[in-house]
Formats: C-alpha cells, structure tokens, sequence
C-alpha cells in the first residue's frame, strides 16, 4: 500500500509553479514514479501532496539543434531518448547510460529528469551528464535559472533545487569534435540492479587528447575526475597516461561497503573499468 | 485524501470508475476488476510480475497510479486469447514447457505478445532484452526464451 496523499494533475508550468509555492516540502512531483513510488511504499517519504508532471505537454518537449545541442524535457522517457538516433550518434555515453538503467519495462516510465532529480549516488545518467557537461533548467516562483550539471548533486539523495523549484529540462551541448564516449557498468546481475560502479568516459583523439571521466557509486555524489583530464593535457605515451588515469581515479573515489559490494571491491573495479573504457575507446579510432 | 473519477479501457471493455489517488493500476485490474491474471508478488518494480500493456507498452502496474491510467488502453494476459484461440504466445508458452509454477507466466506473456508486435523477429538477444525486467524463480528462462523465439517464427 502506498500511503494516503492528494493527487494533482497541473496542465501548464504556471499551475505548477502555483502548486509548489503553496505546498512546498509537502509536496512531491513525479514522472514515472519509479522511483517516488518505492520511497513512498516503503514510508521512506511521505508527501502530503503528489504531483503528476505528464499533464504539462511543455515538459515532454524533446529536441535537438546543431547549434544548441540536445534538450530533453522532463518527462522524456528513458527508452524515447533511447529511441533517438541522435543520441545515439552524437551522444554515445548518454545513449549507452540509458540503456545501462534498470531494465526495458522500467525505461518506458522512467525519465532522464527522475534520475538526476532522485540524485542517487548510483544514478547510471548521471555520469554521462557530467562529462557531457549539461545543464539543469530550473524554475520556480522565483523565475527561472540554469545550474550547470556539476553543482547540481550536493549530497545522497540532494540537490541544489529548492523546494519550491522544479526541472523543466536537461540542456547538453554538442561534445567536442570526434567525441566518442560510453557507460561501463559492473554490477551484481547483468540487468536491473544498481551499479557496484559504474564509469562514464568522453574521449578525443585527434590531435589533441582529450578525456573526460565520471563516475557513479564510488562518492556521496556522482562524481567527475578532473585529475584524470590533467593526465592528457600533456603529451605522452598512452598506456602510461591511462595508468595515471587510473591511478587518479583510485585516489579520488570514496566508496563505501554496502549490501551489494565492499569498499575496496568498487575501488578496485572503478580501476578495471576505467582502463577498460579507456582502452576501447582509444583503441577503436 | 483525493479521489478521482477516471475511464479507461481493459481488454477492450471500458470502465468508469472512482479511485483514491493511493490506488495503484495493479490493485484496481486485481481487486476492483477482479482480474487476477495479473500478480502481485514485490510492489517495488523489482520483479515485474504485474507487467500489463498500457498503449501497447509493457509496464509494471504497481508502481502506476490507477488515476494515471485515465484514458488509457490496459491490455491484461485476460485479453489475450481470441475468442476461445490462444495467442501465438500462448501457444509456444504450452509446447515448450515454458511454465513450472506459473506465477510469473502471465508476465512474460504479456511482455513478450508486446514485443512480437514491435519487433515481429526479434534475436534471440533482444528476447532476453525485453523480458529483463521480469524474474522466474524457478529459473526457467531457457524454455520463457525459447518459447518466444518459436512464437515468432509461427509469423502472427
Ligand atoms: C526495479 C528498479 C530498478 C532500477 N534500476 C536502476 C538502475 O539500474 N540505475 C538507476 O540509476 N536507477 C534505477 N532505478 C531508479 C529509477 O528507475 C530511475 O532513477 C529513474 O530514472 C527515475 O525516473 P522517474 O521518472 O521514474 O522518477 P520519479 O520517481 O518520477 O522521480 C524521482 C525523484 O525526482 C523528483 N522529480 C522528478 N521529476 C522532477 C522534476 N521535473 N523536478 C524536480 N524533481 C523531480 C521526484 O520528486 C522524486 O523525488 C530503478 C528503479 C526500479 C524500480
């Protein structure tokens, strides 16, 4: 049994807008619910008010311009983005977070938006976000801001949002020209669970290199490793730069020991994966 | 707390009902339609044993409020058959012995007749693909799979 709350249906942002202002803490919004549902079944929350994002057509707005980049609307499915074959193209690590996340059935309700929002330190999106740079469009009474991806996650479960604010939309801008990018999660099972650690990585390898790695389950928040982008800023042979890498990586993270792997097992495979994914997407151009 | 008058069509029948907005699809299809094809075994989204279509997408009732399914078509393993004719599914589902305790069988159908529609000839990759989301304990997916690669290549 899910326990006792009152349900609303807003059409347009100003109705939510309104909604929050008024309930504030009180309240919470969802689009899938996949994750709102569980916290609630379990009386881990309990809102007083829910509100249902998917009557307001604007957050479902889903679209992409070469200028811009990408923009994906808060109640953008996962499998809709995975539909997407710019996505895939142009935003690999992106495209293969998604399809890393919990299973198919689950991804056709559960959002891009939901994921960052929840701020697990497992969000398998969040990665992928971070070295894509994105940004979160926020709004509230207050008017509108946009908080770059990297201060968005403040601690288990938090955000910077207030809570009378709500996302409209991720923005992500084009990648780096010759970008090529992918997800590399390990987890207990192959599908539907949280990740033991999971590595997103950004590579470049013309001319210049250029990689970018964040990581999901080894810090209180999803993670970006500057120190790694530092290894390839000067040149080198690559093998030794992807050992640096590595060894950056280790000594960034702060994992800890939980039901589904110990602390040192995920600095270990954060390590593992972070060669692996670096030797592929190395190896591959 | 809110309740909330919703319509909605299951197997082709449409109901006007009033639900508590605490409903979840699952316990309406269940208990106020009494159609208990559909099971109900962890409520958190873990063991996808309550995956119903809704517009045709596979989907696991009990993290859906019923109010969400206001104007939406439910397709529940009850709507399968045509007539007295077991669907393609089905069918596989008896001759390769696809069943052992049958708690999770009406799921995998379900999930699997959605897929077939989307994807008429699916890999065997992306029959394993589409049911991850739903778990047999008595671990019999080598037969679930089978079964679905067969139904495929019967062509409807
Ligand atoms: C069986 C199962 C397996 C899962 N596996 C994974 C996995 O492998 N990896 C993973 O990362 N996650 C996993 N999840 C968690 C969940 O499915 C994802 O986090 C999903 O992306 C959440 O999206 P949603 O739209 O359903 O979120 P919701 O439940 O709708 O919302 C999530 C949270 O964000 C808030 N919120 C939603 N939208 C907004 C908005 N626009 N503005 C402000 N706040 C908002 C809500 O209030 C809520 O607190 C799993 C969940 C289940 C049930």
């Amino acid at each position: 049994m899910i326990p006792k709350f009152d349900y609303f249906r807003p059409k347009t942002t100003e109705e939510l807008v309104d909604l929050l202002a008024k309930y504030g803490e009180d309240a919470k919004m969802f689009a899938g619910g996949t994750d709102l549902f569980v916290l609630m079944r379990d009386r881990l929350i309990r809102p007083k008010y829910v509100i249902d994002l998917k009557g307001i057509e604007e957050l479902h707005e889903f679209s992409y311009d070469e200028k811009r980049g990408l923009r994906i609307g808060a109640t953008v499915t996962l499998n809709e983005l995975l539909e997407s074959d710019v996505v895939k193209e142009r935003f690999g690590v992106l495209w293969s977070a998604a399809g890393a996340l919990a299973d198919p059935t689950i991804r056709n309700r559960g959002t891009l938006v939901g994921n960052i929002c929840n701020a697990s330190p497992a969000a398998d999106t969040a990665p992928a976000l971070l070295v894509l740079d994105a940004e979160v469009e926020v709004a509230g009474k207050g008017g509108e801001r946009t908080i770059p991806i990297r201060d968005f996650f403040i601690g288990v479960k938090r955000t910077s949002l207030k809570p009378e604010e709500f996302v409209k939309a991720v923005r992500i801008p084009n990648p780096p020209a010759g970008a090529k990018g992918g997800y590399y999660k390990w987890g207990r099972t192959r599908g539907e669970d949280l990740a033991v650690v999971g590595v997103a990585a950004l590579v470049v390898n013309s001319g210049k290199r250029i990689v970018r790695v964040a990581l999901s389950s080894v810090f209180k928040t999803p993670l970006r490793v500057p120190e790694v982008e530092k290894v390839f800023e000067e040149e080198g042979p690559l093998d030794e730069q992807i050992e640096r890498a590595v060894s950056a990586v280790q000594e960034k993270i702060a994992p800890i020991t939980d039901v589904r792997s110990s602390k040192e097992y995920r600095i270990h495979m954060a390590g593992v994966l972070t060669r692996r994914a670096l030797k592929e997407l190395f190896g591959g151009s | 707390m809110s309740r909330h008058k919703i319509s909605l069509r299951v197997n082709g029948q449409r109901y006007e009902l009033e639900v508590e907005a605490n409903r979840t699809l699952l316990q309406t299809i269940r208990e106020d339609l009494e159609m208990t094809g559909t099971k109900c075994a962890c409520e958190r989204g873990d063991c996808g044993l309550c995956t119903v279509m809704v517009d045709g997408v596979p989907t696991k009732s009990c993290l859906v409020l019923a109010v969400e399914a206001d104007g939406k078509e439910i397709t529940t393993i009850e709507g399968l058959m045509k007539g007295e004719e077991l669907n393609p599914v089905q069918r596989a589902f008896i001759e390769h012995g696809a069943v052992q305790c049958g708690f999770c069988t009406p799921a995998f159908i379900v999930a699997a007749t959605a897929l077939l529609k989307r994807n008429p000839k699916p890999s065997e990759e992306e029959v394993k693909e589409a049911i991850g989301g739903i778990l047999c304990r008595c671990t019999g997916y080598r037969q679930i799979i089978d079964a679905i690669l067969d139904a495929s290549k019967s062509g409807k």
